[in-house]
């Protein structure tokens, strides 16, 4: 395994006015659970295809380890990949399908047949060894693959892009859960592409997230959330994601930072008061019930202000149409431009 | 308002009965292969496996074919036609109505207009992305102007902050049209965004209906409880007292609270053996087993709780769910 750095790494297809990646240096350490999130066209696939060697970059360079392999051919770079579809030989048995890797690269049979069973073990896979492919489950199946990739004792990272596509949603978290157990196992650098926040907030060490082929904010699932580098970070993660009101539009004044023209509050980081009270002024335009706490109804709302629309989550004690505050009990600052200026205080 | 009498999804299923109140909005929650289609199929009279009567406004439909039914149909994989721009694809309904061009065309710009495609009206269906495709699919079926109008797991295939706003503009929208709508979901959450009421189904019957709220608050069956929840219930098995002379009893995994953050009122505290976590940032997921039952606790923002801990948590004597007391 080998730890990864990027160094203005860049991607332009020829005869392209713009960028598809822009130039960008990033440091993932050996033996990381990476998550690379962005919704379609942020630039992710491009990364995975630069790593994988199957575009060669237009500036800037890779290495693995101390290896420089930016313009090694793909399959030197000794990178294992899992897709969102298992890609397994559906007539052999799981053995043999976790076994192919190795028996290509000639490694001793006793000792394949030694890595395949702890492998297999790893995985929870050991009864289904005998069968072949064909009779699994898709679940299953992703599991092999993720086994196929994670046989090779050679490999310098794992890249697996949106492996949880095809698996049913009550199933998603076991595999993440094992994939995780695995990653820490064997100590695997894995870099996981996704567009689903719970995804990469829950298998990674460090979220990456990009758009429009550009890398906005590197951190771990606690900074993403709790203290976005821009507000597009703060829009993207979240459901409803973060709120940005003018501090000029504010009703009363509240703390900010020297440069902050912006502030940005989650909707669980504020609260409805009766009317005139708190920063904000709103009218009550929809409620949106998600159940109850202690017995009361609790959801989110949201309200129309002079400064926009906001969300706000919590109890449901208002109707449509009614006149309220909303205090704001914590916040952050941003600036004209959008990035953050200042950490969050209560 | 439309009636469903006698009705079979499949032949040996239970028979059921269900009115859907004249503008109003009903959410059809049911796990995949539940009967959701059926039901779809049924009412706008396709070639389906379901049987019985089907009437609007007192007038009986079965027997009439799909076109003669005032019923649009929008499905999960929708169709508009490709060779046609925005403006003709809205339009295409009303033409084959045979409505005058001027009405049309007032028409087709409203409901453009509503659903935010007005800038869009001089492309094809390929040169809009998978949100404005399916707004398009919705804007065609709202064109026919039908009574009934039935969207069948509509927003199942776009990515989770379209689903978002889309939800949010579909609720107004709706209530706006005087449409009586049918939705069909496998997600709670949508019976709580959207619906006036809800309707449970399940092996292809009828389980309950009622208010989002109603329905969410007092489950007359466990699996009416699980249905209605994402993640399903937590399930209580043991001899306990609290289950009582219940035969089953459940809570909510959002009512299972960390013992370090304790609710108000009479509690109960059980041990988790923790399996692992999910988080979305807003809120964490902890799997794990109490009592050799699997359960899932739901609570808001990142919890500080690694695999393999065992976890003292809370339940709310109120929030236990209690099912077939004798």
């Amino acid at each position: 395994m080998a730890s990864i750095q990027l160094d203005g790494l860049s991607f332009r297809y020829p005869g392209a006015e713009e960028y598809t990646l822009a130039p960008l240096s990033l440091n993932v350490p050996d033996g990381t659970a990476f998550a690379l999130l962005g919704a379609s066209g942020a630039g992710k696939t491009t990364l995975l295809n630069l790593l994988s060697g199957l575009l060669a970059p237009t500036s800037g360079r890779i290495f693995f380890g101390d290896d420089d392999v930016s313009y090694v051919a793909g399959r030197q770079r000794n990178v294992a990949q899992v897709f969102q579809f298992p890609v397994l030989y559906e007539s052999l048995s799981v053995a043999e399908n976790l076994a192919f890797p190795l028996r290509a690269r000639k490694f001793d049979p006793l000792w394949i047949d030694e890595r395949v069973r702890h492998i297999a073990a790893d995985l929870a896979i050991t009864e289904q060894l005998p069968f072949v492919a064909a009779d699994l489950s898709l679940f299953q199946k992703q599991l092999v693959a993720i086994g196929r990739a994670l046989v090779r004792p050679d490999v310098s990272v794992v890249l697996l892009d949106e492996p949880l596509t095809a698996v049913e949603p009550r199933m998603k978290w076991r595999l993440r859960q094992t994939l995780r157990r695995v990653q820490e196992e064997l100590a695997v650098t894995m870099i996981y592409v996704t567009h689903d926040q719970t995804e990469a907030l829950t298998f990674a060490d460090q979220v990456a997230v990009m758009a429009d082929g550009g890398l906005l904010q590197v951190g771990t699932p606690e900074q993403i959330y709790a203290t976005p580098s821009c507000e597009f970070v703060g829009y993207f993660i979240g459901s409803p994601g973060m709120n940005f009101v003018d501090i000029e539009r504010l009703e009363s004044s509240l703390e900010v930072s020297v440069g902050a023209s912006r502030v940005g509050f989650r909707p669980e980081w504020a609260l409805l008061k009766p009317q005139g009270q708190g920063q904000l002024a709103g009218t009550v335009e929809s409620i949106q019930l998600a159940g109850t706490d202690s017995g009361a109804a609790t959801g989110v709302v949201r309200l129309d202000t002079a400064a926009g629309r906001v969300a706000v989550r919590g109890k449901l004690n208002v109707a449509v149409g009614d006149h309220v505050g909303i205090e704001l009990r914590q916040h952050l600052c941003f600036s004209a431009q959008g990035d953050l200026v200042t950490a969050e205080y209560d | 308002m439309l009636q469903l009498s006698q009705t079979q999804l499949v032949p040996d299923a239970e028979a059921f009965e269900h009115p859907f109140r004249a503008g109003t909005l009903t959410v059809v929650l049911g796990r995949n292969r539940s009967g959701k289609t059926n039901l779809c199929r049924h009412i706008a009279g396709l070639a389906c496996s379901a049987a019985g009567e089907v009437s609007l406004d007192g007038r009986v439909m079965s027997g009439l074919r799909p076109q003669s039914r005032s019923v649009a149909v929008v499905f999960q994989a929708f169709v508009n036609y490709p060779n046609w721009t925005v403006a003709e694809n809205i339009a295409s309904p009303m033409l084959a109505q045979g409505v005058k061009r001027k009405d049309r065309d007032i028409r087709t710009r409203q409901l453009a207009e509503v659903l935010g495609l007005e800038e869009l009206m001089q492309r094809l269906p390929n040169e809009l992305s998978g949100g404005q495709q399916q707004r398009l699919a919705i804007a065609r079926a709202m064109a026919q102007r039908a009574q009934v109008l039935v969207l069948d797991e509509p927003l199942v295939n776009l990515d989770y902050k379209l689903r978002e706003t889309l939800v949010l503009e579909l609720r107004s929208l709706l209530q706006q049209s005087g449409t009586s709508v049918i939705y069909t979901s496998t997600d709670p959450k949508d019976a709580f965004a959207l619906g006036d009421e809800v309707l449970l189904l399940d092996e292809h019957t009828k389980l309950q209906s009622g208010k989002p709220l109603d329905v969410y608050r007092d489950p007359q069956s466990y699996a009416a409880a699980d249905l209605m929840s994402d993640p399903g219930v937590n399930p209580f098995i043991t001899k306990a007292s609290l289950v009582a002379a219940a035969r089953k009893a459940a809570v909510r995994p959002e009512h299972v609270y960390l013992a370090s953050a304790p609710p108000p009122g009479e509690v109960n505290e059980f041990q988790m053996d923790v399996w692992g976590l999910e988080t979305s940032g807003d809120e964490t997921f902890i799997h794990g087993s109490v009592e050799d039952n699997p359960w899932v606790v739901r609570c808001s923002g990142m919890a500080h709780v690694v695999p393999g801990q065992r976890l003292p948590i809370l339940v709310r004597n109120d929030d236990i769910m209690r099912f077939g007391v004798v």
